[in-house]
Order: structure tokens, then C-alpha cells, then sequence
């Protein structure tokens, strides 16, 4: 195979690879169902619902430690089972798919907990630029009806 | 006296209260009833929700999250269904328990309406558009 069509294959392949990456972390469709749902000033609500689940995420994850290292399972529980809900809701089924391992382990294996911790992290980390990605394109449209509304 | 009696009903309050620990769902919640023409009161968990009801009944609908932190949802369900001023406000429960055992105890408590999670903006505004015409409904059936 010629030099170009071996890169361009190579091309094309990262971007099937990154689109089903997205696809495994983000569902997309899922997201795309609260377009119609406009947030106060009616904009596209899901700028938010991301920033919220962004900010909100970190932090959880950083009390679920905490509730891990002190073996503190019903706090470990209900911060795994709120998680659960919100990821699943806005299409992040791998998230939500650790939070509910996460839940049960809790009172039923907690030698798995550690485990389980390592890769809810990884998997919020590998739908992180996914989800910023969405949010940042969302962002740039509603910038670009505001600017087109002005002139 | 005057042959005929004028009866005025009390207006039906246009507010719902939210209570659920996620800020996402929180802020999911109060768009869709605010797209319904409806005042949001938040809570942020159970003891709060129920600290607002304590003082404030005048409430068109409640959505409760299930599962919270201090109180459950379900335990403001009890509260609601024992109080006779709070006893006639359609109540949604909200969770992501895959349990079917938890939506039997929902209704049983006196849940109107119960949505889990994951849900679709369809299923979440058909279901908030129901639970805000449910007292109507049942005004007009009684």
C-alpha cells in the first residue's frame, strides 16, 4: 500500500476509534433528548447540566475516597447511587455501570472497593474531554445565534 | 337571602417543590417545571424538604428524589400522607433503584407517580405534566 493511503487509512481508523470512543463513554442520542428542555434565560440547558455534572463529579468522587478510606459504606453507597443516576441519565453508561458495581461492592465485597475506585476514575477521566467537547461545541453554537441575533 | 350561593374554591397553587441531593437532577427538574409555568422551592435533601413543609403547603405537586441524605423520600411521603393539609398534593418519586419492590413501596406509601432513572425529556415531561393535572383530574372524578 502506497505511503499516503497507509496514513490516510491510519487517519481514518484514530477517527472511527475516537468516534466509538465517544460512543462507548457518551451516548450522545441520550444527551441530544434534553434539547428541547431550555434553561432559564432559554438557552441550551445542557451547557449547564454538563458544567454541573463536571464540577459536581470531581467532587464526588473526592468524598467517595474519603468514604472508602474510612470505610464509611452508607456514605460510600448513596454517593455511588447518586452518581449512578445523574451519569446515566446524561448518557454516561460506563460511569453509571461503575457506580452500581461500586454500590454493591460496598456492602457486599468491599475488598473490591479499591478496585472499583481506580476505575470509576479512569472512566470519568476518558468521558471528561468527550463530555467538555460537547459542551465546548454547544457553547460555540449558542454564541453564534446570540452573534448572528445582534446584526 | 339571596337564592343563589356563590362557593369560591381556593386556587391551586403554582408552585412545586424539588428534592433530590443531585444538583444536575436539581436543575433538570426545575427547567421542565418552570417550561409548565410553575414556581420552583428547592431542597437539596430530605431534611430540608421536610422543614419546608413543616411551614409551606401550598404546593400544586412535590418531586421527591428516593434516595437522600438525613431523610429518605420516601419518609417525606409518610410525612405528606399523614398531614391532612399536605395530604392531597400529588407526590413523584425519582430514583435510580432498579428494584421494582421500590416503586410497589412508593405507591403504597401515597406516591402519585413514579419515574426511574435513566428517563428520556419525553418520559420525564409527560410524567411532570401528569403529575401537575393529576389533582385537577381528581377534583373533577371526585
Amino acid at each position: 500500500m502506497p505511503r499516503s493511503e497507509t496514513a490516510n487509512s491510519q487517519n481514518a481508523s484514530a477517527v472511527r476509534t475516537s468516534r466509538t470512543l465517544t460512543t462507548d463513554m457518551l451516548d450522545l442520542e441520550a444527551l441530544k433528548s434534553f434539547d428541547k428542555i431550555k434553561s432559564d434565560d432559554g438557552s441550551d440547558i445542557l451547557i449547564e447540566l454538563i458544567d454541573l455534572y463536571l464540577q459536581g463529579t470531581s467532587q464526588r468522587i473526592s468524598a467517595m475516597h474519603k468514604a472508602a478510606d474510612e470505610r464509611d459504606e452508607r456514605q460510600l453507597k448513596d454517593a455511588a447511587h447518586t452518581l449512578k443516576g445523574s451519569s446515566s441519565t446524561l448518557g454516561l453508561r460506563q460511569i453509571a455501570m461503575a457506580c452500581q458495581d461500586l454500590e454493591a461492592a460496598s456492602s457486599n465485597s468491599p475488598g473490591d472497593v479499591p478496585m472499583l475506585m481506580r476505575l470509576l476514575e479512569s472512566r470519568f477521566l476518558e468521558a471528561k474531554p468527550a463530555l467538555i467537547g460537547e459542551r465546548n461545541r454547544r457553547l460555540l453554537l449558542r454564541n453564534k445565534f446570540n452573534g448572528a441575533e445582534r446584526h | 337571602m339571596s337564592q343563589f350561593q356563590m362557593t369560591f374554591k381556593k386556587p391551586t397553587p403554582n408552585r412545586v417543590l424539588i428534592a433530590d441531593d443531585d444538583p444536575v437532577m436539581r436543575h433538570l427538574l426545575a427547567a421542565v417545571v418552570k417550561q409548565q409555568q410553575c414556581e420552583v422551592v428547592i431542597a437539596s435533601d430530605g431534611r430540608e424538604a421536610y422543614r419546608v413543609l413543616q411551614t409551606d403547603s401550598q404546593f400544586r405537586a412535590a418531586i421527591l428524589d428516593i434516595s437522600m441524605p438525613f431523610l429518605e423520600g420516601l419518609d417525606i411521603v409518610h410525612y405528606m400522607r399523614s398531614e391532612k393539609r399536605l395530604m392531597k398534593i400529588p407526590i413523584m418519586i425519582i430514583t435510580a433503584e432498579e428494584n421494582l419492590k421500590v416503586m410497589s413501596d412508593s405507591f403504597s406509601a401515597g406516591a402519585t407517580a413514579f419515574l426511574p432513572k435513566p428517563f428520556t425529556s419525553e418520559q420525564l415531561e409527560s410524567s411532570i405534566r401528569m403529575l401537575l393535572h393529576s389533582q385537577k383530574l381528581s377534583r373533577i372524578a371526585s
